[in-house]
């Protein structure tokens, strides 16, 4: 079968994953006559002003940095010194390097995602509500525990993995060394295989067997119609998932920086970070400019997969009746159960059991009877910091997922199902904060922030974190939104505008209704982002108004990774709870799960 | 009693004359700035010590003892200092209290980010060792040896003198701070610089250290056995790994050191409230705090009453410290010999 879901049709608009997808030029204008007079540009003109606050402000203030001698607010000149510093054979090698392991962690992760995400969603394999839950822990658990865990797992001296090989095979040999290319990707790997395959799974749920199904009766074999239709079906949200993946992994830090740098691999990040934080005289000229590279680079890759995607349809979600159905697998279920057990024992189990064991003893790593203890508990119970932070977080992290998921869905509605004017524009933004490296943009808003007009009370306040918490968490909300819109016929919302409905009641009762499993990925995603951001919340936090991630850098650095451990295990039980609570409410919808 | 002749006599007498009403109106000076820092009742601190429960412990001390509560907002030294500046730059007064290392202390004073903190009774405390000045007052001091894994070195090969670490035995085992990066490291380089000369470098990049920038973790790996010394540890982390098989040793040359200080930001609006803390701050109960913490005191005679083990790390000789105006040329020329 020639992939018939892919072919250009002669009513195709344009759907565009960067510029968003379009609708007919006829349907357009029937909307515009619907809405009142001015709700649409007053609509439009708000979202622009709204999204320009968060994204472009902060990235004005960084070019600036960049372009000038001196950060604002010190007399210097305007230059090119930052850019010219870039052109340098070291820096070279260090993109190459950064390109390279983001590439290969990405395409092992898809690779590795999409194979658990089919097996979850479109297979009968045992426990795979379980399973799901499991294979997400990963992405939620703060990179540098996970990092320490696996030093201790796999240095090539005394790791724990190396010494059963030993005494295993009897001999002195190595398996595996973490510090190491390897180490790094593999590191990565752990929190990028959860994240794409949280995109790609409801994706695998979304999509109509029927067009599988026609495939097969067409004579396609098995493996034609995965690759023909299935995957070619869910070329919007994988590309997407990728590039996200892609663009986190140029811009991961932990990894490289635990890895890498003693044996000098060096990343973008890990450049940037010498530039600000290792020098007796921080260059930020460098770093923005470093940091504004990166961003046409990560540009170049959208636009290609703009270029991927377009003038082709991915609709499956239709007004047909449907119900994904699962593959019998027979007795390969309890291959792909293996399967998925294995990457849970490997990327879950070990580490985590880890934080586990070292959390009853004195020290992480030490494992005598006579360290065992309970104190690491009763000192996080005891410590105000830290239940002011969690309360802080907590707030930040539900009003602030709550209203990114609100201006992503608005943001996706716009540049995926209208052709209104302005809507690549507001695409663009909304995206911007992802191509730039969290450590660059934190220094972006506090420049931001801090020089606003004193009676604008943002800065030092909780509405700064709050409001850089929604900036860096909206390109994924509209990344996830945007994917499931994709899928959502426009029959139905014609439908629902026929039968009366206002353009509200219909954005609500048919596009969130049917998208709102993906709302909710992109909820529990953003919250436990705002959970973790360090970059932004270290230069924003005030007295009082502390965060979880900053607590937990305070106790890191005054070396009680054990406690750091115990919240780490908080974390991993509210994503449990969350995971739960929300699989349970898409098994009401879903009945095949 | 040595006799003394009626013209010093009557010199004292007449320096205590002038000296005693003098005393008197200072402490009187004094109390009008303890009794106006407790109208202001409020303090905020940038500190770019993270975590420290010794740095906590004193501010709780000075908020029980004053009633004046303390806000701190902790962050590394370059997030400390980028801060301070935009603030002041977009005119957010904010902050009261500066305290930092010595380099982003001299960078920011420099830039003319702090205002001079006027008389304060207990500077006279202070160890001549650690230089004041009507900005700066040294308040403790970060002081380096090193560790050894107790397991994998015997006695007899506990290094004695830093030059030891030269030993060929060690090549390739030895854990270190990145030198090519602030902190212990590049303190590390500039002392060992300055005292063996670039040769001491050279022959130390030839031993193969492991850098490593993960400061929390390397104490714990060394304790692991991953590696059986580890270059430059950090005294006032000892208390946090007691009870592992590792050993800190300060050679016999002595300690490199890093010193902290506090400062008055510019505009401080509470100044009264930052003025009282300085002085707190420089009391032996609170510097004791920080002896008993690991770190050196900046006042004279407490080290003598920190624990014994303690002790013995701290009463060893000053070594040298970085100098904030070489910084950059002793960092490009680590970067040349550690490539």
């Amino acid at each position: 079968m020639g992939s018939a879901a892919l072919e250009r049709r002669s009513d195709a608009v344009t759907p565009d994953p960067l510029m968003g997808a379009g609708v007919r030029p006829a349907e357009a204008r029937a909307r515009w006559a619907r809405l009142p007079y001015l709700g649409r540009p007053a609509g439009i003109t708000l979202l622009l002003l709204l999204l320009a606050f968060l994204s472009l402000y902060p990235m004005v203030m960084l070019l600036y940095g960049s372009l000038h001698s001196t950060p604002p607010g010190i007399a210097g000149t305007f230059n090119l010194d930052g850019y010219a510093g870039l052109l340098t054979v070291q820096n070279l090698q260090i993109l190459a390097n950064t390109i390279g392991i983001s590439l290969i962690k990405t395409v092992l992760s898809m690779a590795l995602a999409i194979l658990l995400a089919w097996i979850v969603a479109r297979t009968d394999t045992p426990a795979r509500g379980t399973l799901e839950v499991l294979i997400t822990l990963p992405f939620f658990i703060p990179p540098i525990l996970t990092a320490t865990a696996w030093a201790m797992l796999g240095n090539a001296q005394v790791g724990t993995i190396n010494l059963a090989w030993r005494w295993i095979t009897g001999t002195d040999s190595t398996l595996v060394d973490v510090y190491s290319y390897g180490g790094v990707i593999w590191h990565m790997m752990q929190y990028s295989t959860p994240f794409i395959f949280l995109f790609v799974v409801d994706a695998f749920r979304a999509m109509d067997p029927a067009l599988e199904e026609s495939s097969r009766m067409s004579g396609a074999t098995r493996w034609q119609t995965f690759w023909r239709v299935t995957f070619a079906l869910m070329l919007p949200v994988t590309t997407s998932a990728f590039i996200l993946s892609f663009i986190r992994g140029m811009e991961g830090f932990e990894s490289a920086v635990f890895f890498g740098t003693p044996v000098n691999i060096k990343v973008i990040t890990t450049q940037i970070y010498d530039l600000i934080t290792q020098q007796a005289q921080p260059d930020y000229q460098g770093a923005t400019s470093f940091g504004f590279a990166a961003m046409a680079l990560m540009f170049l890759l959208l636009v290609l997969q703009s270029r991927l995607l377009r003038r082709r349809s991915f609709t499956t979600v239709t007004g047909k009746g449907y119900s994904p159905n699962v593959i019998r697998l027979g007795g390969l279920r309890w291959v792909t159960f293996a399967i998925c057990i294995a990457f849970f024992a490997a990327t879950v189990a070990l580490p985590i059991g880890q934080l586990l064991l070292s959390s009853f003893f004195q020290f992480f790593g030490f494992y005598q009877l006579d360290m065992l203890t309970l104190d690491h508990y009763r000192a996080v119970w005891a410590n105000d910091e830290f239940w002011t932070a969690l309360g802080n977080t907590m707030l930040l992290g539900v009003t602030g997922a709550t209203a990114t998921m609100v201006l992503g869905g608005i943001v996706a509605y716009v540049t995926t199902r209208t052709l209104w004017f302005g809507r690549r524009l507001i695409n663009l933004l909304a995206w911007l904060p992802w191509m730039m490296p969290g450590m660059v943009l934190g220094i972006g808003f506090l420049w931001g922030f801090a020089t606003l007009p004193h009676a604008i009370p943002i800065y030092g306040t909780l509405w700064a974190l709050l409001l850089a918490y929604v900036a860096l968490g909206t390109p994924v909300a509209v990344r996830v939104t945007s994917g499931a819109y994709q899928q959502i016929a426009r029959d139905l919302e014609e439908c629902s505008r026929v039968h009366g409905a206002g353009w509200w009641q219909t954005l609500g009762r048919v596009l969130v209704a049917l998208a709102w499993p993906a709302f909710a990925v992109g909820w529990v995603l953003v919250f436990f982002g705002i959970m973790r951001e360090l970059s932004a919340s270290i230069l924003l936090y005030s007295p009082g108004t502390q965060v979880l991630s900053v607590v937990m850098l305070k106790m890191w650095t005054s070396n009680r990774a054990e406690d750091v451990s115990v919240i780490g295990l908080l974390m991993v039980v509210m994503v449990l709870l969350f995971r739960w609570i929300q699989l349970r409410l898409i098994k009401t919808r879903i009945s095949t799960l | 009693m040595t006799p003394i002749g009626r013209k010093t006599f009557l010199t004292l007498a007449a320096s205590y004359a002038v000296a005693r009403p003098a005393a008197a109106q200072d402490d009187a000076e004094w109390q009008k700035v303890v009794d106006a820092a407790k109208k202001e009742g409020k303090l905020t601190l940038y500190t770019a010590s993270i975590g420290s429960p010794y740095l906590k412990a004193v501010l709780q001390a000075f908020e029980k003892k004053y009633g004046i509560r303390i806000e701190a907002f902790e962050a590394r030294a370059s997030e400390v200092r980028e801060r301070v500046r935009i603030e002041q730059a977009a005119g957010r007064f904010v902050g009261d209290i500066h305290h930092n290392g010595q380099t982003a202390t001299w960078l920011m004073q420099r830039d003319g980010n702090f205002q001079p903190h006027g008389p304060i009774p207990n500077l006279k405390n202070l160890d001549p060792t650690y230089a004041v000045d009507d900005v700066r007052v040294p308040s403790e001091v970060n002081s380096y040896g090193l560790l050894i894994n107790r397991n994998l070195v015997k006695p007899a090969d506990e290094p004695k003198s830093w030059l030891d670490i030269l030993d060929p035995k060690w090549k390739g085992r030895i854990l270190s701070d990145d030198t090519r990066a602030l902190g212990g490291g590049s303190v590390f380089f500039v002392v060992m610089h300055d005292t063996f000369g670039k040769e001491f470098h050279e022959k130390y990049a030839a031993q193969k250290p492991i850098f490593s920038r993960d400061l929390a973790g390397n104490e714990r790996r060394t304790a692991r056995g991953e590696f059986p010394l580890y270059v430059p540890f950090l005294l006032s982390d000892y208390n946090q790994i007691r009870g592992l098989p590792v050993k800190p040793i300060v050679p016999a040359e002595g300690r490199p050191y890093v010193l902290f200080q506090l400062s008055i930001l510019k505009n401080a609006p509470h100044p009264n409230a930052a003025r009282l803390f300085i002085n707190f701050y420089l009391e032996p109960e609170q510097q004791l705090v920080f002896a008993n913490g690991g770190f050196n005191p900046a006042v004279k005679g407490v080290v003598e009453k920190a624990p014994e083990d303690m002790r013995a790390l701290l009463a060893t000789k000053p070594m040298g410290t970085t100098v904030p105006e070489r910084q950059d040329a002793m960092m490009a020329l680590a970067k040349e010999i550690y490539q």
